[in-house]
Parts: structure tokens; C-alpha cells; sequence
């Protein structure tokens, strides 16, 4: 039977850096929210370059990949090690979704000639949105290395901080996105 | 000490320290060349006394950290050093080739230096910081590979602390990052550019690495507290050093031709720089509560502590104060940046040198943890002196910089530089007492080292006072 | 059953945080490459120009003055002296050319290095090519540097 927990799921390190993550993506939104507000026109006229269908799958992506992970974790308590690592590798999986699906938008954006010095509005959007891409491909490293992990039987349900600690990190990864997805494509 | 090899960080200190005296002589003459403007013209320009007491301050804080590499890193191996002839041949050479080079600057016309030195074959000469003939540079690399091999294959045949290897990977860091100041390209943008990737490379990453290794060396030493502690917190800070300081470079990026977009990711992620050394004042002071001893160095502990105050008051406040483009846009240039490099170089890298060398030298010079009451009281009024003129140095230049960049910068109706230098002249003038008060305070030091060697030294106390 | 901090989370987290941070920044500084050709004056940049900067660094001009806010602060700022003098590389050459081997009295003085005609030409079309480097904002922000 399990206890109920007292802490925080996972190595209390990575809450702290969890939450220095969400501090640091909260002051880029507020940067943008405040930007937005001073070039009101600039912003509403890039965003309609946006391509907001690519965005809509790579939300869809990232939300069944957290369900994936929630899997993953719930397939460790019950000690069933291979299982968990096969959910995690459709987590991955979904993950790749994203990073392919963000690649083709940027190569639409920079074969036009777009950069980080076309204008603020798209400053913004590939700084955030960059930003989160290498997020989500940290986040795909980390749940590859407790997916190998938990092949090799390094994880039990007595001993799975290691899944719970990599499923908090991804868990962040998509909330961040969204909150990126309506402000960046949606808000008008 | 535990290891007979250890010993040969006692030349790399002594070293340390007469360089040090020179650095703050050149420095007391720069202060009143600031006043007197003529004070030692043509003799002695302005800009030779200043390469003069930039580069002794960056060469002694090199043989600090060398020392302190060649003490530390045997007794955490747990093994001798495995050339120490090696590290007694470097110093000799640094040290000849680092004198020479300060000759150089002051019997030479920089650009008679420049021409005896061919520079025209690979012109690395005329940059801040950077001044050394590309010669001396070529022989800081082959001193700096050498040092590496002998630090790098002690540690690899021995223990491999976390201590060690942050220790390891920071000095590798100072030599990759230095290979940079030979390149010196004709675009200006370009060069300023990369220029930054050894200063603030060095200054805001790589160099804290090598502080925290050697803060949590001397903690786990006169704490007690359990390594596993201590080394994880090591972690933590250097994580978040290099998290906010690699993108935090872009606070170099404003002004000088870079795009534009560094002026949100450099203000974002250098606000952050603060945090590391706010963890590390945290960090010190926590470890220093939760002793398992009362270590007999109370001088030691003293500079430790102090360390990480002052270097989160002149690198973290001071830093944070001019950080944010915004602010930057109009102290750029000014007495502001030089009110925050003093606080900020004096208490992270200054302070981390005396403590090590306070914590050592006793052990080093033969006794068994520390030195005599007198020693020590004499030490600890140097390390009141020299940090609370620290202080006063800079409130005197932030006054002198907030007047500067109102009357220069902010106003509708700027005011030329020489006219604005004249009005603030009185900020520099209490500038340049205070920097008195600061020699005083490092000849007191040095005269600590004198003091009291007959007399038997502070005993440690068994129980922790309730 | 969770375990609290552990030594090796917060080595992972340095070792993942500095790699992921410095590929960033290797990211942004290829975005600024990309970037410096619109901004960096480049047109400018004549071997007289090349051999200004020369003539600048081997003198050691950074010792006293500040080019773009960096350097030393001691002498003005001279990434705008070409402005500040009317556009004219004539008068900051005569500037130079007339400072006195004895300095001022009591008054902050510059060295007579005795530049001959073609390091004065030189460093006067580099002071006058750093004038044309486009910086954000146009900084400095008034014409005193």
C-alpha cells in the first residue's frame, strides 16, 4: 500500500528548478504581455502569419504525451517496469510530434527571411517558442534516460523517484506551452 | 598538511601577495592620477598605470587559484601531486614572464613593446585586460597546459571528489575561454563580440566554479559538516551560475552593434546571475551554523564567510543594480561600472584567495591548523580594514557615477565629459582616502604573517558552545 | 517512496543545464552573426581603417578612453568623436596631433605618440568608422558619449 505522500513527487531538487523554470518562462510572458501592449497593431498583424493548425497538433501532441507519462508512472507503482518504459517511449514519440511539426513552421518562417531581428513581434515568438522547443527536447532526453532505465529494471514500486522526477519535468514542458499556445497564437 | 607536494603552493602564495601590494600601489597612483591629472605624466601615463594594476590583479589571482589548485587537490585525491617539480618550474616561469611583461609596460612605450615584441605577426595587443605581448600570451597557455596536466592526472589517479572535479573543469574552462584573446578580429563588432567570451566567461561563469570548489573545500574542512552536504549545494550553485551567466553574457550585448534582441535576453537572464551568490552567502553561513567543530582558524572562517557576502554585495546587488538595458541605455561607461568591478572582483575572487591562503599558509609555514592569537587578531583587523574601505571605494564611485550619468547622460542638457569629471571630483577624492585605508589594511596583512610565529597557536575547542 | 534532494539530481542538473544553456547561446550568437552585417559597418571597414584599429590597439587608447561605453574611463567616450567634432576627420587628427609632450598642468593629459601622417589618417577613418556602427538605440544617448 502506499503512503500518502508529505512531499512533492520526485526529487525535491527538480521542483526547485521546476519552479525556477516557470519563474523564468513567467517573466518572458509578462516581457511579451508588456511588449504586446505598446505595439498593439505590430502583434495582431505578424500573429495572423502564424500557422495556427500546426500549433493546435503540437497542443494535442504534448497533452497525450503528458497522459502518456502519467501511464508510465502509474505503471512503475505497479512495479511493471517494461510497461512503463514502453509508455514513456510513446511519450517520446508524441514529443518527436512536436519537435517536427515546430521545425516545419520554422522552416516556413525562415525560408520568408524571417529572424530574431525582423521585428519584436517575431523576437517574441522564436525566442519563446525556441526556448520551449529546447525544453521540449531536454524533456525528451530526460524521459529517454528513465525509459532505458527502467528497461534495464533500474526502477520498482518501491523505488521510482528517478520516473516521478522526469514525469514532473515533462509535466512542466507542457503547461508552459499552454500558456504559450493561446498568448502567443490565439490572443488577439 | 598532509602531503609533502602540497607544499609548493606556498611559493604560488607568496607570489600572490607581493603582486597584490603591487596591484594596490599602482592602483593608489591611478586614484590620484583621477585628481592630480597629471600626477607621473609622461612618465607614467594613466593607461600604464592601469594595465599595470589589471594585469598584476589578474596574474595574482592566477597564482592564487593555483596555489590554491596545488594545496586542495592532493589532500582531495588523496595522493601526492603527481610533478611537483613541474609546478615549481611554472611558477618560476609565470613569474618571470608575468614580470617582465610589467617591465615592459612601464620602461617601454606600449607601442615600442608592441613592435619588440612582433606583435604585427599575430596582433593581440590593445585590449583591455588583454594588453600582454602575444608572447606573454603564448606562455600563459603552455603555463596554463602544464598546470592542467598536473592538476588533471592527480586527480584522475587519485580520488575524485566533487570538489576536485568542479575545481578541474573550471580551470579547464579559464584556459579554453582564454584561447579567445587571440583572436582579434578588424571588424569591431566582431571582436568586441568574442572579446566578452574570456572576460565575462571568465568573471561570471568559469571563475565561480573554481570559488565554489574552493568555499566548500575550506567548508568541509573547518565546518565538519558532512561532504555530501556541502558537495551537493556545490552543485546546485555552479548550476545556476552557468544557467543565468552563459545567456547572461548577452548584458554585454546592448550597445555595441549586436542586435537587438539582446537587450530582453541579456536583461532577463543576468537579473538571474544574482542567485548563485545568494545561494552561496546562504550556503556558507548555513554550514558554519550547523558545525560539527570550532576550527582554530577563526580567521579563515572569517574570509569565508566574508567571501561570500561581499560577492554577493559587489558581483549580485551592485551587478543587479546596472544590469537591466533599460538602466544600462545611461550608466554604460561610467563610475557605475567601476564602483561594481571593484566590489565584485574584491569579494568573490580577492577574498577567496585570502581564504585559502588563510587557511593553508599556517599549515603550509608548519603548525597544525592555525595560527597564534596575535596572528590571527592582526589578520582579522586587515580583513576589517581592506573589506570596509571595500565598501566605501564603491559608495564613493556609485555616488560619483549616479552624478555622472545624470549630468552626462539623463540630462536635457548634457554636460561634457572633462566638465562632469571636474564637478565629481570631490567623490574621488574620498575615493582615493578610502583606498589609503584599504593599503593599510594589506600591509597589516602582510605584517600578520610576521606576527606571533614564536607563539603557540589557538587550540581547538572539543564541545560546540550550545 | 520519494527520496528528497540527492547529490546526483543536483549533478544532473548542472551537466544538463550547462549544456542546454551554452547550446542556446551558441544559437543566439549564430542569430547575431546573421545579424552583425546590417549593423557592423563593414562597408566601412578600408585597410586604412584595418590599420586605424592597429594604430589604436598599439597605443593603447582603451588605457584611458571608452569605445562604445567599454574600455577605460578616465578620457571620453570616442565611438562618437567623429560626430562630436563635426564630422571631421581633420579635427580629431589636429586633436592628436597637437596634445603636449608635457601634458597640461595639473589637468588630465594625453601622451604626444608622435603618429606619423598615415597612423593620424589611419585612426581617424577607424574613430570615423565606429562612428557608422549601427548600435541599438542609437547609443550613446547624446552626442558627449
Amino acid at each position: 500500500m502506499t503512503e500518502k505522500n508529505r512531499q512533492p513527487p520526485g526529487d525535491l531538487a527538480i521542483w526547485i528548478f521546476i519552479c525556477a523554470e516557470l519563474g523564468v518562462f513567467a517573466v518572458f510572458f509578462a516581457a511579451y504581455a508588456f511588449t504586446r501592449a505598446q505595439h498593439v497593431e505590430l502583434f495582431n498583424r505578424y500573429q495572423q502569419t502564424l500557422n495556427s493548425n500546426y500549433a493546435l497538433i503540437n497542443t494535442l501532441a504534448l497533452i497525450t504525451s503528458s497522459y502518456f507519462v502519467v501511464r508510465a508512472v502509474a505503471a512503475i507503482r505497479d512495479d511493471h517496469q517494461r510497461s512503463c518504459a514502453r509508455w514513456l517511449g510513446a511519450a517520446i514519440a508524441m514529443g518527436g510530434v512536436f519537435l517536427v511539426v515546430k521545425s516545419m513552421e520554422y522552416h516556413h518562417h525562415f525560408s520568408a527571411g524571417v529572424t530574431l531581428s525582423t521585428n519584436t513581434f517575431y523576437m517574441f515568438y522564436l525566442s519563446l517558442t525556441f526556448f520551449h522547443f529546447m525544453h521540449v527536447l531536454m524533456g525528451m532526453v530526460i524521459l529517454a534516460a528513465v525509459a532505458l532505465k527502467a528497461r534495464r529494471g533500474g526502477y520498482s514500486a518501491s523505488a521510482y523517484t528517478g520516473v516521478e522526477t522526469g514525469a514532473s519535468y515533462w509535466h512542466m514542458v507542457d503547461l508552459v506551452w499552454i500558456i504559450l499556445f493561446p498568448l502567443v497564437y490565439v490572443m488577439r | 598538511m598532509k602531503y609533502q607536494s602540497q607544499s609548493v603552493a606556498k611559493l604560488y602564495f607568496i607570489a600572490a601577495i607581493g603582486l597584490f601590494v603591487g596591484q594596490i600601489l599602482f592602483g593608489l597612483v591611478m586614484g590620484l592620477q583621477y585628481v592630480v591629472g597629471d600626477f607621473l605624466f609622461p612618465e607614467i601615463p594613466f593607461n600604464v598605470a592601469r594595465m599595470v594594476h589589471t594585469n598584476l590583479l589578474i596574474v595574482w589571482l592566477l597564482f592564487g587559484f593555483m596555489g590554491s589548485a596545488y594545496y586542495l587537490v592532493p589532500e582531495e585525491a588523496e595522493r601526492e601531486l603527481v610533478a611537483p617539480w613541474l609546478a615549481k618550474l611554472m611558477f618560476w616561469i609565470f613569474l618571470a614572464a608575468g614580470a617582465a611583461t610589467i617591465v615592459g609596460y612601464l620602461l617601454l612605450s606600449y607601442s615600442d613593446l608592441a613592435k619588440l615584441t612582433q606583435d604585427d605577426l599575430l596582433p593581440t595587443m590593445g585590449r583591455e585586460f588583454l594588453e600582454q605581448p602575444t608572447i606573454t600570451k603564448l606562455g600563459i597557455v603552455v603555463v596554463a597546459l602544464a598546470f592542467l596536466f598536473s592538476i588533471g592526472m592527480t586527480i584522475l589517479k587519485g580520488r575524485k571528489t566533487v570538489v576536485n572535479l568542479v575545481l578541474l573543469i573550471g580551470l579547464t574552462g579559464l584556459a579554453v575561454f582564454f584561447l579567445f584573446s587571440f583572436y582579434n578580429p578588424e571588424n569591431l563588432v566582431l571582436d568586441k563580440y568574442y572579446w566578452w567570451w574570456v572576460v565575462h566567461l571568465w568573471v561570471e561563469g568559469v571563475w565561480e566554479l573554481i570559488l565554489g570548489s574552493i568555499l566548500a573545500f575550506i567548508l568541509i574542512k573547518t565546518t565538519g559538516v558532512d561532504r555530501e552536504v556541502i558537495e551537493k549545494w556545490l552543485y546546485v550553485i555552479i548550476a545556476m551560475t552557468l544557467i543565468t551567466g552563459l545567456i547572461g553574457t548577452g548584458h554585454h550585448y546592448y550597445w555595441i552593434g549586436t542586435p537587438a534582441f539582446w537587450q530582453w535576453w541579456g536583461s532577463i537572464f543576468s537579473a538571474m546571475e544574482p542567485i548563485p551568490f545568494f545561494m552561496m552567502t546562504i550556503f556558507a553561513f548555513n554550514m558554519v551554523n550547523r558545525r560539527r567543530r570550532n576550527h582554530p582558524n577563526k580567521a579563515a572562517v572569517l574570509w569565508a564567510l566574508g567571501t561570500a557576502v561581499m560577492a554577493f554585495l559587489g558581483a549580485g546587488v551592485w551587478g543587479f543594480l546596472h544590469t537591466l538595458a533599460p538602466v544600462n541605455y545611461y550608466t554604460h561607461g561610467t563610475q557605475i561600472t567601476a564602483a561594481h568591478g571593484h566590489m565584485a572582483f574584491y569579494g568573490a575572487y580577492v577574498m577567496i584567495v585570502l581564504a585559502m591562503i588563510s587557511y593553508a599558509m599556517p599549515m603550509l609555514r608548519g603548525r597544525r591548523a592555525a595560527n597564534s592569537p596575535r596572528s590571527q587578531v592582526l589578520e582579522m583587523w586587515s580583513f576589517w580594514l581592506m573589506t570596509v574601505s571595500m565598501v566605501f571605494i564603491t559608495l564613493f564611485l556609485t555616488g560619483a557615477g549616479i552624478l555622472q550619468t545624470y549630468l552626462q547622460r539623463y540630462s536635457d542638457q548634457p554636460l561634457d565629459f572633462m566638465t562632469v569629471q571636474d564637478k565629481i571630483s570631490l567623490f574621488y577624492w574620498l575615493r582615493e582616502l578610502a583606498g589609503a585605508v584599504f593599503l593599510i589594511g594589506l600591509v597589516i596583512y602582510v605584517v600578520s604573517f610576521f606576527a606571533g610565529t614564536d607563539e603557540p597557536e589557538v587550540a581547538e575547542k572539543v564541545e560546540v558552545d550550545a | 517512496m520519494s527520496e528528497t534532494f540527492t547529490k546526483s539530481m543536483a549533478r544532473n542538473i548542472f551537466y544538463g543545464g550547462s549544456v542546454f544553456f551554452f547550446l542556446l547561446f551558441l544559437a543566439l550568437t549564430f542569430a547575431s552573426h546573421q545579424e552583425f552585417p546590417k549593423r557592423d559597418n563593414h562597408e566601412a571597414l578600408t585597410p586604412i581603417v584595418a590599420k586605424g584599429k592597429r594604430v589604436w590597439e598599439t597605443h593603447d587608447c582603451i588605457g584611458c578612453h571608452t569605445l562604445l561605453g567599454e574600455g577605460a574611463y578616465f578620457a571620453p567616450e570616442l565611438g562618437n568623436v567623429y560626430k562630436r567634432f563635426g564630422n571631421s576627420t581633420e579635427a580629431i587628427k589636429a586633436f592628436i596631433k597637437s596634445r603636449p609632450v608635457d601634458g597640461v598642468p595639473g589637468r588630465r593629459s594625453m601622451p604626444q605618440f608622435n603618429l606619423s601622417d598615415e597612423e593620424l589618417e589611419a585612426v581617424a577613418q577607424f574613430l570615423k568608422y565606429a562612428s557608422g556602427i549601427k548600435t541599438v538605440r542609437s547609443w550613446p544617448p547624446n552626442i558627449k558619449g
